[in-house]
């Protein structure tokens, strides 16, 4: 079955970040996803959209980032697409908020972790043209249907 | 964005913005330098907090430690008690009821 697909693009500001989120929180609704897990999704979506505009694109206003959410019967992904240069997978900086972290003034660096803990499987490919970290979550069958309503 | 409430020994910070992200983390951070020997947190009108706003929070935090002076939270909806939880910003930030601010 064809997926569907949600396709976005906005330009490198933090400002449009905002945009994105409004979006997901309606998708994730539509997807039949309960308010937490709508909660939840928000959330990465936020999380790898800020990381898209500040890292990959280095808040470059005139660089687009990328947004593709496809549903499918028992699952969402959510690809985040950006042009910067090619690099490794980010790695989780910080797992929690430390009296070590707080000295050093290390305040940020949660996004990634929380990300992980809040989707099922998340995957980072990178390539000349840009990098695309790509999240996937689960849809839990409603009310004793396997899925979720297709349109004709 | 920020309304601050003295009653008296205890200083409310009533955070006004559906959002605290990396846009609007800006205003809270300014309230650094301004908190009171107790100061609480209000997020009841806060539906979204990314980790951005988590930074912006805990430059507050950090700036109020500094001046030792404790911060708690109130009207903290279950996402983002799971969230702080999840991050521990709970154990810098407390949160407690609202019937508790007398006996803090």
């Amino acid at each position: 079955m064809a997926k569907n697909k949600v396709e976005m693009r906005i330009p490198s500001d933090l400002v449009f970040e905002r945009v994105v989120r409004a979006a997901a929180e309606e998708i994730g609704k539509q997807s039949g996803l309960s308010e937490e897990k709508v909660s939840d999704l928000t959330l990465v979506v936020s999380e790898a959209v800020t990381n898209a505009i500040e890292h990959g694109n280095r808040l470059q206003r005139e660089i687009n980032v990328g947004v593709v959410f496809s549903m499918e019967n028992d699952r969402l992904e959510i690809s985040v697409i950006d042009q910067g240069e090619k690099s490794q997978p980010p790695e989780i900086r910080r797992c929690a908020i430390s009296e070590e972290a707080i000295e050093e003034g290390e305040l940020r660096g949660l996004g990634l972790y929380l990300i992980h803990q809040l989707v099922d499987q998340v995957e980072f490919t990178s390539n000349e043209e840009g990098n695309t970290f790509t999240m996937w979550l689960h849809i839990p069958p409603q009310n004793g249907q396997a899925t979720r309503r297709q349109d004709p | 964005m920020i309304q601050m409430e003295d009653r008296g020994n205890v200083a409310i910070v009533h955070i006004q913005t559906p959002s605290i992200d990396a846009v609007s983390a800006r205003e809270i951070e300014e309230l650094c330098g301004r908190s009171r020997k107790t100061t609480v947190l209000d997020f009841g009108e806060v539906a979204f907090i990314n980790s951005a706003g988590i930074s912006g929070l805990l430059k507050f935090i950090v700036a109020a430690r500094k001046r030792g002076h404790l911060v708690y939270a109130i009207h903290v909806s279950p996402h983002h008690r799971k969230i702080f939880k999840m991050v521990e910003l709970s154990r810098f930030m407390p949160i407690v009821k609202e019937s508790e601010l007398a006996q803090l």
